[in-house]
Formats: structure tokens, C-alpha cells, sequence
């Protein structure tokens, strides 16, 4: 993997391959950003995982944040002793940060501060696909969208100079496909970052009790009609081609769909680029509707842009028509756009023939899936949350209800295991299994992981013990935040900046807020947790049980950089091909050839679990329980 | 420069990102343009994973369009299969002969398919199919995690294929961790060699 001090080269006009999410860690050296927070979540997860790398050689401050709302605060609080900051997160976070947000764009900032918002349509690793933009529209917050990585680079820096111009965080927001596309990245000059700031005591701005609210709203209506002039101006709204037969507006990485659909289709397009999003540029985009009889808006998920350009049109009086996904719907409302979606309805609007039969690709395509056995993404073979998920299984077994929360543990729905009842977003677990409890009556075991219980799990559970609710939270604590990449939280002892911290102690918190049964077990030690885990669900009240044990890639990187190779389990004679291990286990890698089951010596991670359930003693290793 | 697609596709933990990443920084060096497209997170943990690799002067899109990769890059049989929609009779498949069965294959009854039924469907789409014995060559080069050098090998052994073997090579060197540079450069070599021999024969 790239060394990300490739980021800190002083090299203006130098090209590298880069991240969409590396090149806004560039675009924050460039821009001077002294403080850069985040709560890892994918797509946004590189952004201050690059920074993190680089953060104390760069001369700045980095920090994973406990949550998206305490990032924004703290950069907040850092931006109006006018430091230059930049929060990240993926687009659900800025639900969790959105109360802040809201009243942020009233008091404003003084140094620029860009809070970046990495959205994801199709839900590759999310669990919805909400369009942030509508919270540009909600906040009155100007809102830009880069298309690719060196837009993202640049527009890093540009929300840094329009925040400072408008003294309004700005919103930058990016999409899977451009966050996660590596692309050609021009470096520019470099700003050396000021961590000192100074606090200005104002009441009236910063303190938002509602007699210094209200002026402060007419404040930010009145910065927002700037915004708009911004926008007018700005180099990233632009007509990037003429054309006779139709305009076509559009934006991220739609707008790429855009031109090459185009294209294929040999269009006569004109096509409207828009960078700033929000507010629109009301004036160009009017202009724009006057060359064309017939506009296109192409665009992800929400109509956004198509119903603004409505409204103008119907403001400036003008008959253009306009299609998207409105009126007629051309473009698909859920899940991403592709080159081939945006070709299909513009096909089917100008009536082009497509020059590709989709048609006979899809036949073909369906006789060679029709028995294509499915792959999908499962715990990994030596993971932790695959021992604990038995031990719940076990005991719960189809009686109890398992509320489940957003991590790699989400996989436990997946056979054998099936454990996961309800799931709907960070710390939603703790509070869902308290109303669940609460009519039902059953057992109900809410399962979460340990960066998760930090982010969101701590008031639900205080709200247990006070309301005595009689759950099981099982916190499955693989010490880190895994399915991002490995983060510390504040149960590692490590900070982004990558120096110690006092570890906090999830049992201690538990204890702290008056749970009664606190316990902490090793899953792989099966036999103990089962006895644990029955024990908890006896109380009369809430239960707090703590499945510890490294995720087991973090493990097996630790051990290979200490030269110790795990030593694979083995199937030993007295195997009878019962399959128990099988249907117990999922583990991949536990394979069945030829009706006899085998270990898989290059995934094999020596974790022992399949040891301890062989109901034959067939399998010997060195990690048996 | 007409444009040259390639997906890469496998299973999760393959390195199907490193190499899509090496292709795309040796690209850069050739002073060209890219896109390389990766999906994280989630779907990496053992499931079916696809980059892709775009090089040319109008790519836009960080997706190939389907039916128009130059070169199917499979690092597993059913993965190969799985992406045969971005194949069509232009397409050069590179595949893997290493399978990995899903792990719930045995559980749903269902049987890995054989290596005929593999190519039979694949000549749904194009008859132009190179079989990388990657695992066994990677072994040869001293350590079977080389597997994804091995292929990246071979796509450098594909005719049209742009990005200089140099630069590939260059890029290679950056982006593995440096000891385990020499056994990947080997590696690299014998998934090259095997693939012209095979387009000789061809």
C-alpha cells in the first residue's frame, strides 16, 4: 500500500496516483488545515486514516473523534479561534453531527472550516443511500461536488478560501466512485498549517440563545445570497461543451457518466459541469436553459438539481423542457448511476439508438449466473465475532431476539449464525433491544462492537440501568474500529496522532454507569462465555458481557511483523464428515472437496474454535481451547 | 490513445486492489490518464470483490461499461464469471486456475463447477481465454501470496496492453513491501512468460 508521505512532497506541478479521499489529504495540506477531525466510516475512511499517517511531520493536529457530532465540535470550536479545520465523515455521520450543523451555520466560523461528507449510492458499506446534498438545502451551508480525484484536491482548497469569504462552514461532498477512484493528482504549493488560534469573546455571535439566534438566521440568509454570487463566479460551475441537440446538467461523478454516454450515443450535447451545488448558480444555469429547447439533468439518487432547475425555469418564465427523473422518470432514483444507465435514458430521450445491445449481454450474462454460486462478504476466518456469535447462538439460540448494530459483526446474520434481528444505525442496538425487551418480555441480547458502543452505545445503556431494562449487551470488542481499517478508539490507548493515551475500559464505563452484571470474557474460551453469557441473562436488569479478542486481521499483521506463522489446524483421522464444524462455523476456511471436509492452510488462522466444537476431538492444533 | 479497460476481479484478501493500484501508478508514470475504481469496506471481508482500471485520454468514468473490457483479469474461476457482463468477443480473459470455493457452497449443496463448464461460459463471451496457473507459479517464485504478481504478469504479457512493463515493474517495486520486492518481481515474471507462450501458441 502507498506510503502516504508521498502526500507531504513539496513538489507543485508533480503528478500521482491518488485516492479521490488522498487527494483531499493533499488538498489539506495545500489549504493550510491545522485541524482535521473524523470518525472513521466508509467511503471517507482514507481521509483521516492519510492524515493520521502524516499529521505530526505535516505540523498538524488529528483526531479520531468519538463520533461525527463530537468531530465537528471540536473543529468547530478550533475554526472560531480562526484555525483553518476539516471534518470527514460518510454521509450517515453528518445525521449524527446534523444538530450541531444546523445552528453552526448561524454563528459561522472564522477560520475556514470544510466538513466533508462521503456519500454512497448503491449502499456498497452503508446502510442507506440518503443524498446529503438536501443538507446544503436544510442549512442555508454553500455545498461543492467534485467529480474526480483532482477535483476533490482542489476543491478541498476552494471550500477552505469560499468558507473564510462567507465565514459559513462549507460542505464538500463526495460519492463512493469518487472518494474510492485512484486518478492523476497535479500537486500544487503547499501551506504551512497554523495551529495557533485565538479566541474572540462575542456573545452575540457564538452564544445561540434565541434573542442572538434570530439576527443571526437573517445573518446566514444573507451570507447565502453571497453564497449565490460565489457560485455565479465560481471556475467550478462551467459549460464544459456546446452543442445543438440537447443541454445536459449534471454533477460528481454522474456528470462522468454524462460525457461518456454522450458520446456513445454521439450526441451533439452541450453539457452544464456544476462544481458549487449549492446554492446554484441561478443566472448561468437560466442562461444555460435559453440555448437548448431541451435539457437533461443527470444526476445520483435525489432529483436535487432537477427540481432547482425547475423552479428557475419557471422564475425566468422559460419554456425549455426538462427531463430527469421528475416528471418521467429516465434515471434510476436508487443506486448508483453507470455510464450505461445514463445512456439508456438519454437513448430513450432523444431517441438514439445505443450502439451496445445490452439486451443480448444481459441474456448471455443470465445463463452464466443462473447456477453461479453467490459470494458474499462473510466473517473472516479467524475472526473473533464468529466464536462469540456461537457462544450467542447457543445460548439464545432461536428463543431470544438479537438487536444488532453497524460493524463487520452486522455478518452475523449470515448462516450458520443468523444473529441479528434489527438493524438500523450506530448505537440503535442498545435502545431498540430496551422497547423490544420491554414488550415482548423474551430474552433479548443486543449485540455491538467496541468503537460503536464509543460513537453511540453509552447513553442507550445508561438509559437501561435507569429504566432498569432487563437486556444483554454483548459488546464485541475487537479493539479497533475493523471494518474501516482498523482505527483506534478510545479503548486502544492510541491516538490519530498515533501517540499513547489512558486506555478507557468498556467494563469500567459499564460499572460507571451502575450496570450490576458486568463481565469480560475471551469467546474463543467457549466454554466460560457460554456460562457467562447464561449467567446475564438471569439478571433482573441490564447485563453487560464483553467479547474480547483482537480482530484477527490486526493479529495475524502483529504476528508476521514478530516473524510467528500461524501454524494451521488439522483434520485428523478420527473425522467422521459429520459437517459439524460446517454447519456450526461458516468458516471459510473449513472446505469441503469430494464430500470430506479439509482445512484451507492459507486462510487458516490458527484461532482454534473449530477445535473446540468438533463433537469427535478430529481436529488437532495448537490454539485448542 | 484509443482507451484500454481492464477489470480486475476476485475474492476479498486476494490483493486484487494492490494490483489494480500498481497498474494505475505505472500508468501515471507512462504519463497517462486513469481511473482505477475500488469498492472497501464491507464487501472486502472474503466476499466477491471487482476494481477497475481505465487508461486513456477521454475515460471519464471510473466503471468500465459492459461488453468493453479490453482484459478480464479473474484472480478465481466463479469471480471470472461473475464479470463476464463487462466481456464481449474483443475482451482477453486472464484467469486464475486457483479456485476458492464459497464458504457456502457445501452448505447450500451446491458444486464447485469444473474448470470445463468455467470456459464454456466464457466463450458465451469471447473466445480469446489464457489459464494462469497463478498459485503453482507463485509457489515457483517463492511464496504463494505472490499470486496477484503472478497476474499482474500476465496482464503485462497481453498484447495492446499500454502501460510499459518497466513502469509496471517501477511501480511494482513502490508499492510491495520491500522484502518482499524480489520474490513479486519474479513472480511478475514467470505470469508474463506464461502468457506469451500462450499467445504464441495461439
Amino acid at each position: 500500500m502507498p506510503d502516504m508521505k508521498v502526500l507531504l512532497q513539496d513538489a507543485p506541478g508533480k503528478r500521482v496516483l491518488l485516492l479521490g479521499n488522498e487527494a483531499i489529504a493533499r488538498g489539506i495540506l495545500e489549504a493550510g488545515v491545522s485541524v482535521v477531525t473524523t470518525y472513521p466510516g466508509t467511503p471517507a475512511s482514507e481521509i483521516g486514516d492519510a492524515v493520521s499517517e502524516i499529521a505530526s511531520q505535516a505540523g498538524l493536529y488529528m483526531e479520531y473523534s468519538v463520533n461525527e457530532m463530537v468531530a465537528v465540535e471540536v473543529a468547530a470550536g478550533a475554526a472560531n479561534c480562526g484555525v483553518r479545520a476539516l471534518t470527514a465523515m460518510k454521509h450517515v455521520g453528518l445525521n449524527v453531527a446534523a444538530d450541531l450543523v444546523m445552528t453552526l451555520a448561524y454563528t459561522g466560523v472564522r477560520g475556514g472550516y470544510v466538513i466533508v461528507t462521503a456519500d454512497d449510492p448503491e449502499c456498497y458499506s452503508s446502510q442507506n443511500e440518503q443524498d446529503n446534498r438536501f443538507y446544503a438545502l436544510l442549512s442555508n451551508l454553500p455545498c461543492l461536488e467534485p467529480s474526480d480525484p483532482q477535483e476533490a484536491k482542489e476543491m478541498t482548497v476552494y471550500a477552505v478560501e469560499v468558507s473564510e469569504k462567507l465565514e459559513l462552514p462549507v460542505l464538500l461532498r463526495t460519492t463512493t466512485r469518487v472518494s474510492h477512484t485512484r486518478g492523476p493528482v497535479a500537486y500544487g504549493d503547499l501551506t504551512k498549517p497554523n495551529l495557533k488560534g485565538s479566541f474572540v469573546r462575542d456573545m452575540k455571535r457564538l452564544v445561540m440563545v434565541p434573542a442572538f439566534s434570530r439576527p443571526k438566521h437573517e445573518v446566514l440568509l444573507r451570507q447565502a445570497t453571497k453564497a449565490k454570487e460565489i457560485s455565479e463566479e465560481s471556475p467550478y460551475n462551467k459549460v464544459v461543451r456546446r452543442g445543438r441537440e440537447i443541454g445536459i446538467i449534471s454533477s460528481s461523478s454522474a456528470y462522468n457518466c454524462s460525457v461518456e454516454a454522450a458520446s456513445l450515443l454521439h450526441l451533439d450535447a452541450g453539457i452544464l459541469k456544476l462544481g458549487m451545488t449549492h446554492p446554484l448558480p441561478e443566472k448561468m444555469i437560466a442562461q444555460f436553459l435559453k440555448n437548448y429547447m431541451r435539457i437533461v439533468v443527470v444526476e445520483e439518487l435525489e432529483p436535487y438539481l432537477e427540481m432547482q432547475i425547475r423552479a428557475i425555469a419557471n422564475d425566468h418564465a422559460l419554456d425549455t423542457k426538462i427531463q430527469g427523473k421528475m416528471n418521467r422518470q429516465f434515471f434510476p432514483r436508487a443506486g448508483e448511476l453507470s455510464t450505461r444507465s445514463v445512456a439508456v435514458g438519454l437513448s430513450e430521450i432523444t431517441g438514439k439508438k445505443l450502439p451496445i445491445d445490452f439486451q443480448n449481454i444481459e441474456e448471455k450474462y443470465a445463463k452464466v449466473t443462473a447456477d453461479l454460486p453467490p459470494r458474499p462478504p462473510i466473517l473472516c476466518a479467524g475472526c473473533p465475532h464468529r466464536a462469540s456469535f456461537f457462544v450467542i447462538k447457543k445460548v439464545g439460540g432461536d428463543r431470544a431476539i438479537y438487536p444488532d448494530d453497524i460493524g463487520c459483526y452486522a455478518l452475523g446474520i449470515a448462516p450458520p449464525f443468523g444473529v441479528g434481528d434489527i438493524m438500523i444505525c450506530m448505537g440503535a442496538s442498545v435502545g431498540t433491544a430496551q422497547g423490544i425487551s420491554k414488550v415482548t418480555g423474551r430474552d433479548t441480547v443486543a449485540t455491538i462492537g467496541d468503537s460503536t458502543f464509543f460513537h453511540a452505545g453509552i447513553p442507550g445503556l445508561v438509559n437501561a440501568v435507569y429504566n432498569n431494562s432487563r437486556i444483554v449487551i454483548a459488546v464485541m470488542d475487537n479493539l479497533g474500529t475493523a471494518m474501516t481499517g482498523h482505527q483506534p478508539h478510545p479503548g486502544t490507548g492510541v491516538t490519530g496522532m498515533q501517540l499513547p493515551a489512558e486506555r478507557i475500559l468498556i467494563e469500567n464505563i459499564a460499572e460507571g454507569c451502575g450496570v450490576k452484571y458486568v463481565r469480560v470474557v475471551n469467546p474463543f474460551k467457549t466454554k466460560e462465555a457460554t456460562a457467562v453469557l447464561k449467567e446475564a441473562l438471569q439478571q433482573p436488569g441490564p447485563s453487560v458481557v464483553v467479547f474480547r479478542a483482537p480482530c484477527t486481521l490486526m493479529d495475524a499483521r502483529e504476528k508476521r511483523r514478530e516473524g510467528i506463522q500461524a501454524v494451521p489446524a488439522r483434520i485428523t483421522e478420527k473425522c467422521t464428515n459429520c459437517m459439524a464444524c460446517i454447519k456450526l462455523l461458516g468458516c471459510p476456511a473449513i472446505v469441503v472437496e469430494e464430500g470430506e471436509v479439509r482445512i484451507d492452510e492459507d486462510s487458516c488462522a490458527d484461532c482454534g474454535l473449530c477445535i473446540s466444537v468438533c463433537p469427535y476431538k478430529a481436529i488437532d492444533g495448537s490454539c485448542a481451547e | 490513445m484509443r482507451e484500454f479497460n481492464i477489470v480486475v476481479a476476485g475474492v476479498g484478501g486476494q490483493g486484487t486492489l494492490l494490483a489494480a493500484e500498481i497498474i494505475g501508478a505505472a500508468a501515471v508514470k507512462d504519463g497517462l490518464n486513469v481511473r482505477v475504481s475500488e469498492i472497501h469496506g464491507m464487501a472486502q471481508r472474503g466476499g466477491a470483490v471487482v476494481s477497475n482500471v481505465r487508461i486513456g485520454d477521454a475515460v471519464f468514468a471510473s466503471t468500465v461499461l459492459d461488453g468493453q473490457a479490453d482484459v478480464l483479469l479473474g484472480f478465481e474461476p466463479l469471480e471470472t464469471l461473475r464479470n463476464l457482463r463487462s466481456a464481449s468477443e474483443k475482451t482477453l480473459v486472464i484467469m486464475s486456475s486457483e479456485r476458492i470455493p464459497p464458504t457456502e457452497l457445501a452448505a447450500m449443496n451446491m458444486k464447485y463447477p469444473s474448470i470445463e463448464d468455467v470456459l464454456a461460459k466464457i466463450h458465451l463471451f469471447t473466445r480469446k481465454v489464457v489459464v494462469v496457473e497463478a498459485a503453482e507459479l507463485a509457489g515457483k517464485a517463492g511464496s504463494r501470496l505472490a499470486q496477484n504478481t503472478v497476474l499482474l504478469g500476465a496482464l503485462a504479457g497481453a498484447e495492446e496492453f499500454p502501460v510499459k512493463t518497466e513502469s509496471l515493474m517501477e511501480a511494482l517495486r513502490e508499492l510491495v513491501p520491500k522484502r518482499h520486492v524480489g520474490v513479486n518481481v519474479k513472480a511478475f515474471e514467470l505470469g508474463r512468460e506464461s502468457v506469451r507462450k500462450e499467445q504464441e501458441r495461439a
